[in-house]
């Protein structure tokens, strides 16, 4: 009986311990534009009819003629520059009406290995972002020390 | 008349080979016991992943006590979600089991404890990985081999198994172990995720093995 109690216990042992793998660590950073009001740079104000895609790709399906005042992009984590396009229309949904603008981010890439299940992620260092002439009125900061996290905006857009 | 004193007759003998019986000291072997883990060369023919081989040996001291090792040789192919890595080396473990079971007459059969400490040196390639993105925007994809040599790991463990003699000196031998790693020599930027003679490594540095034997006893004395 002592016998078939210490096999249980070893074959609990044995089961009972793969935490890694599911992947719960924090993986390669979004980067979190928050969109402000230009007359009135304290208050959030909505992007409207917003459509965001980065140069030569497809638009980013959760970012597709959507009203919303934060997003979340991914950054291409095997190039050292993103460009990306943002379309807004405040007034209706009329092609006429959308106004574009352009977000260049250049930065370093990092690699950090994470564990087994979550592999490696990217953070981005000495992070630059330059915007072009359309609806942006300005944003800030324009240079990031680096990106490891989603916790709070890293630029915030006037417009 | 007769019927009774046949059966009287006959009672005699019997009870003086028991008395005989009392008397005899079973000898068992003491030798060196050298054997092969064949779990593993079957893994391998299943399971294109993965190589190993395993020499085991051990000696017995006392009635209960032997000494034991193995050394062996093992590569795995580790794929995960993220990464594709590969690990290769070569292994000792050193300890002793203690047989915890009582044998009839001059069997050696065993249900034993053993624990061992074990060391690698082994070298692990990162062969391709991608980066974990969370999305699909973006490929993520990398394939840059970069080896890391040199590794090395050192770790104790218990172990629980049983011996049984098969044929004459032959015995099967079947056991599980579990292992705690003690310190283990990580690539750079990387994780060791198969240590040789470990197995994979979890999380909370705690490892198991499996090790199915067959071992042949060159008896140097009986006692």
């Amino acid at each position: 009986m002592k016998k078939i109690g210490f096999l249980f216990i070893f074959s609990l042992l044995i089961f009972a311990c793969e935490k890694d793998d599911f992947c719960t660590e924090a993986i390669t950073p979004n980067l979190v534009l928050r969109f402000y009001d230009n007359a009135n740079q304290t208050e959030f104000k909505n992007a409207e009819r917003l459509s965001v895609w980065a140069d030569g790709k497809d638009t980013l399906a959760d970012y597709t003629s959507v009203t919303l005042d934060s997003i979340a992009i991914p950054l291409d984590p095997l190039n050292t520059q993103t460009i990306y396009n943002f379309k807004i229309n405040s007034v209706d949904g009329n092609l006429a009406n959308n106004q574009i603008d352009q977000l260049t981010i250049n930065y370093d890439i990092e690699e950090v290995y994470v564990s087994r299940s979550c592999g490696f992620k990217v953070i981005f260092n000495n992070v630059t972002v330059t915007s072009g002439t359309g609806w942006i009125q300005s944003f800030t900061p324009s240079s990031i020390t680096t990106i490891n996290n989603e916790s709070s905006a890293h630029v915030q857009i006037f417009h | 008349m007769v019927l009774v004193s046949t059966s009287m007759y006959a009672q005699k003998p019997l009870e003086n080979k028991a008395a005989e019986k009392d008397s005899i000291v079973y000898k068992t072997p003491y030798g060196l016991r050298l054997g092969v883990d064949i779990s593993k060369p079957i893994k391998a023919m299943f399971d294109d992943t993965y190589k190993g081989f395993e020499l085991v040996g051990d000696y017995r001291l006392t009635k209960n006590f032997y000494l034991a090792a193995e050394i062996g040789f093992e590569e795995e192919t580790t794929k995960e979600d993220f990464t594709s890595s590969f690990s290769k080396g070569n292994y000792i473990r050193i300890g002793g089991n203690f047989n915890l079971y009582k044998n009839w007459l001059d069997m050696t059969n065993e249900i034993f404890f053993g624990f061992r400490y074990g060391f690698s040196t082994f070298d692990q390639t990162l062969n391709n990985y991608s980066i974990n993105t969370g999305n699909s925007y973006f490929p993520t994809s990398i394939i840059s081999s970069r080896t890391e040599t040199g590794l090395n790991a050192h770790w104790t463990e218990l172990i629980l198994g049983i011996k049984v003699e098969t044929l004459k000196n032959v015995y099967i031998s079947a056991s599980m172990s579990y292992k705690i790693m003690m310190s283990l020599k990580e690539p750079s930027n990387f994780k060791t995720l198969f240590a040789p003679g470990f197995n994979r490594v979890f999380l909370n540095k705690a490892g198991f093995g499996f090790n199915y034997t067959i071992s042949y006893t060159i008896p140097f004395n009986k006692k």
